[in-house]
């Protein structure tokens, strides 16, 4: 069985305190709880501090380009959906630049969990404001507050067909690893949308602010009522932020539903197709 | 024997289809074909046109003159008048319009036919191949026999209703014009067994047959055929045919699987191309093998989205931001199609980087016949060679180990295992990485790994690089030079100069770059011959990496750059 220690690769580089090394600490202790090895996993990185975890867990990994982790993920599980795949990204870098690709993951129901560090902020570009910064704040590109109004993470996928949504809060970690652990196993895309301080570039939503304003769904939550799932995730637009997982539903995922793929062997495993006398006699 | 036989008529109303029966009838009747498509880019309402070279040989380019005009509507006629000679036939139908011009007239009552019969207003192309076939000299039972095979699933009461619109044109003409009857679609007593292929068609071909296992593609003409024709084999071949939410997801989910070990390509055109760029970068420094299949058409922008140019040769050669090797090929036609195409697959497994395939509307939308043996030994000899890509599972370490994915070699080629195999880790890396992957900013190991990936362009052209194919006389003065979808016009160029008595040679490029400095400069030498280059964009682009890659200046251009391929008179007028 695989340790915290094998999943261990370069110290991390993050700021002390961020939130960072919580969702790091997570990720590491629910594939170990899953056990899962190093190499039974891939992950894909997309750009900025979230996708720094690179150096830090060791995995068969893909460090992406800015936005793009989450059809490098698909392309991953298409080819091999026996592997377990994982996205790790930023939330500039999900729903900023990868927004579109993030819409239609929720709407193809790609057997992926897609983990967004969520801090309002680019970090790693020192602190400009990312898509889910709320509306007013003010960063170097919008000294004078920004205009737009924040993403609704948790509404947007649900509304788009996502079959898992949930939210965790990176100073909560034995939650969270337990909200990972549950969306690596659900049978289809799952989002984890991570609330992270950023505590060099974001004074405002810190951990206090977080403390304030989160609360755990209990145990009672009905996590199959869409419309209640809708509800609670449009309390974020409150500042109001529920923990757990707001929507769950057991739905075939992308790769099942593709015939080529229904005798279950993966994409990498089939035998080369050679009966092509099949294609060439329609050309004649 | 060479002719032309052209239809024309409102879009919308299925003259691809038509004209492409029409293709399949003159292959099976015995003879080769060329065919050309002329259509807009809307749905409904403009002016589609279809027009098939047939020949008993080799048919390389269109010709000048057309021999037969199927007038579907009057705009037809009017638009393609000025290629008819006093020996054309022209079939039309005398109650949609008429004319006083000095050509053959082939009056057919289409629209009374197709009322008579009850059909439906595309039923009128099958009257019109019928009455074709009729004044051609080819027997109707090849017809009979495509539609029988296109409606087959519908039941035989469909086929038989289908047939009876055929039947009624070629009796048609055959009672009113048989002393115009030619005998130009005799059946031919040998024939070979051939294809009628599009250049889309032979990528695709070519795909399956090099294994290929994921396509990704958004839809952007010339290129959506490709995904057409993948995604309706793919219950058959097993490959995942992918539309994606856009060229971005496209060429990175590709790259995903092909990270994860299959082979994987795309397909777009130049807008879509400009979207994947980035990722193009990524696969380089990555050194994620990635097929990239470019369709031309006119740009910038949208462009003019279904007429053809060779306007992309530098945005292929040079896409994707930083220093970092990749290879682009661009096959002269439909059988080089098929052949690049397989070789495509190998080279960027091999050289674990990009591989640009280029086409353009002309090669890609066009058919042309290939001969059924030569597809089959072509498949028969190819093997897959994946080099440093390790399929199996390697033995493994005592403990948990790094694996060096980018490892420095003097080939500038690492090995690579596939993600899972069991033992082992790493990582791909878009950021400047050390041997095991790990992201770097050290001044030696950035240095040590730009040159092993750039070391990956010596070891192609040691081993891979092909030198252009050399056609004609070598002792004569006047040398074509040209890539890609020209070489059948400056083939048949040369046959005409040739016939007059001017003999001419020929350097057709289609391993396009890297190039082989000594060997181009050596086949190119300064000397007193006359070159010209060949190309069908504003630039002369393909001169321009001559010149930088070989020091090569070529005075005199043959260009063509109005969306039309160039043609066999518009290189005769130059010399």
């Amino acid at each position: 069985m695989a340790s915290i220690q094998d999943f261990s690769g370069y110290q991390p580089t993050w700021c002390p305190g961020c939130g960072d090394w919580g969702i790091g600490m997570a990720i590491k202790k629910a594939l170990v709880e899953l056990n899962y090895s190093p190499d039974q996993v891939a992950v894909v990185f997309g750009i900025g501090c979230s996708g720094n975890m690179n150096d830090f867990l060791n995995a068969y990994a893909l460090h992406s380009l800015h936005g793009r982790a989450i059809p490098n993920a698909i392309g991953i599980k298409l080819a091999n959906h026996k592997l377990p795949v994982i996205a790790v990204v930023g939330d500039g870098d999900c729903y900023g630049e990868g927004g579109n690709h993030f819409i239609h993951a929720c709407r193809g129901n790609h057997d992926i969990t897609v983990i967004v560090h969520d801090n309002g902020v680019y970090g790693l570009t020192t602190g400009q404001v990312a898509p889910t910064a709320n509306k007013g704040f003010k960063s170097k590109s919008t000294p004078a507050g920004i205009v737009e109004v924040p993403i609704n993470p948790l509404s947007l996928a649900l509304v788009n067909g996502a079959s898992f949504v949930a939210q965790g809060f990176a100073g909560d970690l034995n939650h969270l690893i337990s909200l990972i652990k549950t969306g690596i196993c659900h049978q289809g895309f799952s989002l984890i949308n991570v609330l992270q301080p950023c505590v060099t570039f974001n004074k405002i939503n810190t951990y206090q602010y977080y403390l304030q304003r989160v609360y755990k769904l209990d145990e009672s939550y009905k996590k199959d009522d869409f419309k209640l799932a809708l509800e609670k995730a449009l309390q974020i637009n409150e500042e109001k932020f529920p923990l757990g997982v707001i929507y769950e539903k057991k739905s075939l995922s992308y790769h099942q539903q593709l015939p080529q793929l229904k005798d279950n062997q993966s994409l990498i495993d089939k035998e080369r197709f050679i009966e092509y006398d099949k294609l060439i006699s329609g050309f004649i | 024997m060479t002719f032309t036989w052209k239809i024309g008529g409102e879009a919308g109303f299925g003259i691809m289809t038509t004209g492409l029966l029409f293709s399949k009838i003159a292959s099976r009747l015995g003879y080769y074909i060329l065919d050309y498509v002329e259509y807009p880019s809307l749905i409904r309402g403009g002016h589609n046109a279809y027009e098939v070279c047939v020949s008993d040989r080799e048919v390389t380019a269109l010709k000048k003159e057309i021999d037969v005009l199927v007038c579907l509507n009057e705009e037809t006629f009017h638009k393609h008048k000025n290629r008819l000679t006093s020996q054309s036939l022209v079939l039309y139908d005398k109650e949609e319009f008429d004319f006083t011009d000095n050509f053959n007239k082939v009056n057919v009552p289409l629209k009374k036919i197709l009322t008579d019969l009850k059909g439906q207003a595309v039923m009128k192309n099958t009257i019109a191949l019928g009455a074709s076939l009729s004044i051609l000299g080819g027997k109707i039972e090849v017809l009979l026999d495509l539609i029988a095979e296109q409606f087959k699933k519908k039941g035989d009461e469909i086929v038989r209703f289908n047939q009876q619109f055929a039947i009624a044109g070629y009796e048609e003409v055959k009672k009113n014009y048989s002393a115009s009857i030619k005998n130009f679609l005799i059946e031919k007593e040998e024939k070979k067994e051939k294809l009628v292929v599009s250049g889309n068609e032979a990528f695709s071909l070519g795909a399956v047959f090099a294994d290929c296992r994921l396509y990704a593609a958004y839809p952007m003409t010339p290129s959506s055929s490709v995904l057409h024709t993948l995604a309706s084999w793919q219950e058959k071949t097993g490959m995942i045919v992918r539309h994606s939410e856009d060229e971005i997801a496209v060429i990175n989910t590709a790259l995903g699987a092909s990270f994860a070990g299959v082979r994987a390509a795309v397909g777009t055109s130049g807008g879509g191309f400009s979207l994947m760029v980035e990722s193009l970068s990524f696969a380089g420094v990555a050194e994620i093998p990635v097929v990239v299949f470019l369709a031309q058409r006119p740009g910038p922008a949208t462009g003019m989205p279904t007429w053809t140019e060779q306007g992309d040769l530098l945005f292929a050669i040079f896409s994707g931001h930083g220093e970092f090797p990749k290879i682009v090929l661009a096959p002269g036609d439909q059988k080089e199609m098929i052949d690049l195409t397989l070789k495509a697959f190998n080279l960027a497994d091999i050289y674990q980087t990009p591989v640009i395939v280029v086409s353009d509307m002309y090669l890609s939308e066009g058919h042309k016949s290939v001969e059924r043996d030569w597809v089959d030994k072509i498949v028969r000899e190819y093997q897959i060679r994946r080099g440093k890509i390790n399929l199996s599972q390697k033995e493994n370490p005592q403990k948990l180990e790094i694996f060096l994915r980018y490892k420095i070699t003097e080939d500038g080629i690492s090995e690579k295992i596939l993600p899972g195999t069991a033992g082992y880790f790493y990582q791909e890396n878009s950021y400047e990485h050390l041997e095991d992957g790990h992201t770097t900013e050290e001044a030696k190991p950035r240095k040590d790994q730009v040159e092993k990936r750039l070391r990956k362009w010596q070891t192609y052209l040691k081993n891979d690089f092909q030198s252009p194919k050399f056609y004609g006389n070598e002792n004569a003065g006047v040398i074509f030079i040209s890539w890609g979808s020209t070489k059948g016009i400056v083939l048949e160029a040369q046959k005409r100069l040739k016939e007059k008595g001017i003999e001419t040679g020929f350097y057709h490029f289609n391993h396009i770059y890297p190039l082989d400095k000594e060997i181009v400069s050596q086949f190119l030498k300064k000397n007193n011959k006359r070159y010209l280059l060949v190309e069908n964009n504003a630039l002369g682009q393909f001169g321009k990496i001559l010149a930088m890659e070989a020091g090569l200046d070529f005075g005199e251009k043959i260009l063509r750059y109005d969306g039309r391929p160039i043609t066999v008179e518009q290189i005769l007028e130059k010399i």
